[in-house]
């Protein structure tokens, strides 16, 4: 019997080895170990930085991806060992970085989004660095301009439908906030709660931008009452509830960017031969649209902001920026970074960025909409 | 409380106490001081249990974990008693299988549930209602995690019955099912009452099937708890909800623990094959089982397999041409295997403890990691720890608050089980304390200990702890890499999910194969 067991165990640990640390492909944007100190490289990249060294901790959400070797790379120019946390989505990372204010956990703080900056700036999280390449960044892009948070990338939270569902409802498609909530349409709507989700929150921001408190409570509620249905979180909604995954609502809550990113994604996709039309499509209503402005920033009590400073920098670089799309989908914020063409299958708009004491205490809002909405 | 044993020099209560000690400063450290924190950050604020909205939460929630208990028990408890006394066909790879339900992260679940029961899902067609909003899916839900613990044990508290005393029953006259209702039930009674208790708490605590399935309109508590402290922060209301649901957890448990302590007798083994009757019964719920519990994990696979424009294996092939897969199977074979270890240890010795101890209170204390409120623990301990909160220590500690109670829980009723003379005759032999326990509760228990531990990797595959510390991107595991996936748009993504789900579920059955051999028992 033990002999099994201890057998069992043997030959699964040596079907699985875990593959060696320094040649771990699939962690390439993680650190690696610092075996050695870091080869002295001459850098040909645009910008050559001193040797930092040290070590920077990044905290994130946990939608951070970049190609693999981009941190490598950084880590080379700067000889800045990275090592990434990651923590929750950015409406819980807010949260643990507020409760930890007396230890911090990292130096810098990727993800936190204009909904946010407001109470992040209440709590005293950040440490104010405006990067140089701020300046490349559309002005109306820009969170703030002292640098507390750096724009990295912004994305479009907009209403998405399922063309082919959309027909089988025999529906023209709504055009207005008014009608959205109007049985036949609401009934076929799914959307991510404000409560857990930040698009859900950029949602609700939307409605009561459009119709002030008491017109989006009642909206909301007439919604709900004709079977909008709320979830826990945007993948829920995507992928359990959308008519896509095999769900009952051929309207989603989504992003702009998500019709290119179905193409991107879609079995078999060839970059040469980038079809006319995604299966989804965008539904731009007014009221229920948000611009979501991405940044970096330093934490306040960083052990090492000279190395901070850098990364903010390095996620506005060329470099970054390029690749961010379509790891991301979200739209780079420095002006005039290339696109994938796959792109071109989501539209843009204009969407201008909230004013600013909408989002001054989002959690009050959320907290009203509970209130008035949920526990109704 | 506590009694002296005759043999051993100290009397053996505290001799428990002493045995359980490392795993009581473990508890200490993990549970009992950052919940601590928790609840004093903010303070109690029990206003909140004055409103109508929360009340209201708190009925819905006992509303319908009493519901799914009900339900579980109706086609859990007939087909155990027919497994346990017949060889039914597949009957064996039955339970053996039920643990997968146990290690499917709730996403998946969900996925599986909506390909099953969706508007558009496999059963639809046949049902003359939409369960596809309302609770019914959420109870569907909590049956498709908890009908194996139920089924398991029940299991175990049947087969503990001697089929003589069965057969006793009927040789006076009853008829077959006679028997089994005034012999068998009351006998198994413990058991039975366990599952049910069990599958109460789990499905009282759940929070990531009501918060994916049932949207806002289903929250239960312990979603209320999640909402209030990971994104509003509103701790104080937060700490009132979760020391009532911990209040509400422990008289449950505190029941739960006193029915177990009953359980005793050895299993029997030999069955005759089920003929006529008790056959057509044993399929009939056999297959409702199966419908339950594996047909959405099978849609999740066939998921793996279907494009858009028919069957494909491009999902796989991306998948298993991804370096990042085998990485994620290291990492995850890796942690599970780390915290096996340490819930082997943990969980052995608190049973051993309980054992000697006889005492109720340790009994209880070794299913505390299962009734608090996940949220409430990651809040604790970044306020206790927030050096160590993205360690690896950390998450392995985690791994193993979560994987120990089920050690526990399994080797307790083994122990209990246990022919009390054969210790003595050991000692009476001239073996020492250590000795006998060597050579003959550590052999005796061993089956029961395997089982235990296929049930705590269990848990670790299943993910249950990645919300409680933080993580970072290298210790990815394949549930991470499938949540990953599930949050970007588009087919490939949702077709490369399901396949590494499926991964993880022939993993999870790989493991279970070589530690359990289906036949451990739990409660």
């Amino acid at each position: 019997m033990t002999k099994l067991l201890a057998l069992g165990l043997l030959t699964l640990t040596a079907c699985t080895a875990p593959a060696p640390e320094s040649t771990d492909p699939a962690t390439s944007e993680t650190a690696t170990p610092a075996e050695s100190t870091p080869a002295e490289t001459d850098t040909a990249g645009e910008q050559p930085s001193a040797e930092l060294g040290g070590t920077l901790r990044v905290i994130s959400h946990d939608s951070f991806t970049l190609s693999d070797g981009m941190l490598d790379q950084f880590q080379q120019e700067t000889g800045v060992k990275v090592e990434r946390i990651e923590a929750g989505d950015a409406g819980e990372m807010l949260n643990r970085l507020i409760l930890t204010k007396q230890a911090p956990l990292a130096d810098v703080v990727y993800g936190l989004d204009n909904s946010m900056l407001p109470r992040a700036q209440a709590e005293d999280l950040l440490t104010p660095y405006r990067s140089p390449a701020l300046d490349s960044v559309p002005e109306e892009y820009r969170l703030d301009e002292d640098g507390l948070l750096n724009t990295v990338d912004y994305g479009v939270v907009a209403l998405n439908y399922d063309r082919a569902a959309w027909d089988e409802t025999g529906l023209p498609l709504p055009g207005t906030l008014d009608q959205l909530n109007d049985p036949e349409y609401a009934s076929n709507l799914v959307i991510p709660s404000p409560a857990t989700s930040s698009p859900g929150l950029a949602f609700l921001l939307a409605t009561v931008n459009e119709l002030g408190e008491e017109g989006a409570w009642a909206w909301w509620n007439e919604a709900e009452t004709n079977g909008m249905k709320i979830v826990g979180g945007w993948s829920d909604a995507y992928y359990t509830e959308f008519t896509r995954a095999g769900g009952a609502y051929p309207l989603v809550l989504s992003y702009g960017s998500s019709p290119a990113a179905e193409v991107f994604f879609a079995e078999g996709y060839d970059p040469a031969k980038i079809p006319s039309e995604s299966p989804t499509a965008n539904l731009f209503i007014p009221g229920t649209t948000a611009l979501q402005l991405e940044g970096v920033g330093i934490l306040k009590g960083s052990e090492n902001e000279a190395a901070a400073r850098a990364f903010v920098d390095w996620m506005l670089s060329e470099k970054v920026q390029a690749d961010i799309p379509t790891n991301m989908w979200v739209y780079p914020a420095v002006e005039g970074t290339k696109l994938d063409p796959v792109f071109a299958l989501a539209e843009e708009t204009d969407v201008a960025p909230f004013e600013a004491e909408l989002t001054e205490d989002p959690q009050a809002l959320i907290d009203a909409w509970v209130e008035n909405v949920q526990r109704k | 409380m506590t009694r002296s044993s005759a043999a051993g020099l100290l009397p053996s209560s505290l001799t428990g106490w002493l045995v359980a000690l490392p795993s009581l400063v473990f508890l200490t450290l993990m549970l009992v001081l950052p919940l601590g924190r928790t609840l004093t950050e903010g303070g109690l604020q029990l206003g909140v249990w004055g409103q109508d909205y929360f009340q209201g939460r708190l009925a819905w929630t006992l509303w319908q974990a009493g519901l799914t208990a009900g339900l579980a028990l109706l086609v859990g408890v007939p087909l155990a008693y027919l497994l346990s006394r017949y060889r039914l066909p597949g009957g064996d790879t039955l339970l053996r299988l039920l643990l997968l339900p146990f290690v499917t992260p709730v996403l998946v679940a969900a996925l599986g549930l909506n390909a099953l029961l969706g508007p558009r899902g496999w059963l639809s067609d046949w049902l003359p209602f939409s369960p596809s909003d309302g609770p019914l899916l959420i109870l569907l839900g909590n049956l498709f995690f908890n009908l194996p613990v139920m089924i398991r044990l029940s299991y175990g508290g049947f087969s503990r019955i001697s089929p003589s005393l069965i057969g006793a029953a009927r040789t006076l006259g009853a008829g077959g099912w006679g028997a089994a209702l005034r012999v068998g039930l009351p006998l198994a009674l413990p058991g039975i009452a366990a599952g049910a208790i069990l599958t109460f708490l789990y499905s009282a605590l759940s929070f990531g099937l009501p918060l994916i399935l049932g949207g806002a309109r289903y929250a239960t508590l312990e979603v209320e708890i999640y909402t209030l402290t990971a994104y509003q922060l509103r701790l104080g209301e937060a700490s009132a909800l979760i020391a009532g649901q911990l209040l509400l957890t422990l008289v449950a448990t505190w029941v739960y623990v006193g029915l177990t302590a009953q359980g005793s007798g050895t299993p029997t083994r030999v069955r005759p094959r089920a003929t006529g009757g008790p056959l057509w019964l044993g399929l009939a719920l056999t297959a409702v089982v199966f419908t339950l519990c594996f047909v959405p994990l099978l849609a999740v696979v066939a998921r793996s397999l279907l494009g858009s424009a028919g069957p494909t294996l491009a999902y796989w092939q991306a998948v298993l041409s991804d370096p990042a897969t085998l990485h994620f199977v290291g990492n995850t074979v890796r942690f599970g295997l780390l915290a096996l270890i340490g819930a082997t240890l943990l969980g052995g010795l608190h049973a051993l403890g309980a054992w000697l101890a006889r005492a109720r209170t340790l009994d209880l204390l070794s299913l505390l990691p299962l009734m608090v409120s996940p949220v409430s623990l990651a809040v604790g301990y970044l306020l206790a720890y927030p050096r160590l909160a993205a360690t690896l220590p950390m998450l392995l500690a985690a791994y193993t608050l979560l994987a120990y109670p089920l050690v526990t829980r399994s080797v307790l009723p083994a122990l209990r089980a246990l022919p009390p003379r054969t210790l003595e005759a050991a000692h009476t032999l001239g073996a020492g304390s250590l000795a006998a326990h060597r050579t003959v509760t550590l052999p005796l228990t061993l089956p029961a200990l395997r089982g235990g531990a296929a049930l705590s990797l269990a848990t670790v595959l299943g993910e249950f702890g990645a919300t409680l510390v933080l993580t970072r991107p290298e210790w990815a595991t394949l549930s991470v890499g499938l949540y990953q996936r599930l949050g970007r748009p588009g087919d490939t993504n949702l077709g490369e999910a399901c396949a590494l789900a499926t991964i993880l579920l022939l993993l999870a059955a790989g493991t279970f194969w070589l530690l359990d051999g289906g036949k451990g028992e739990v409660t």
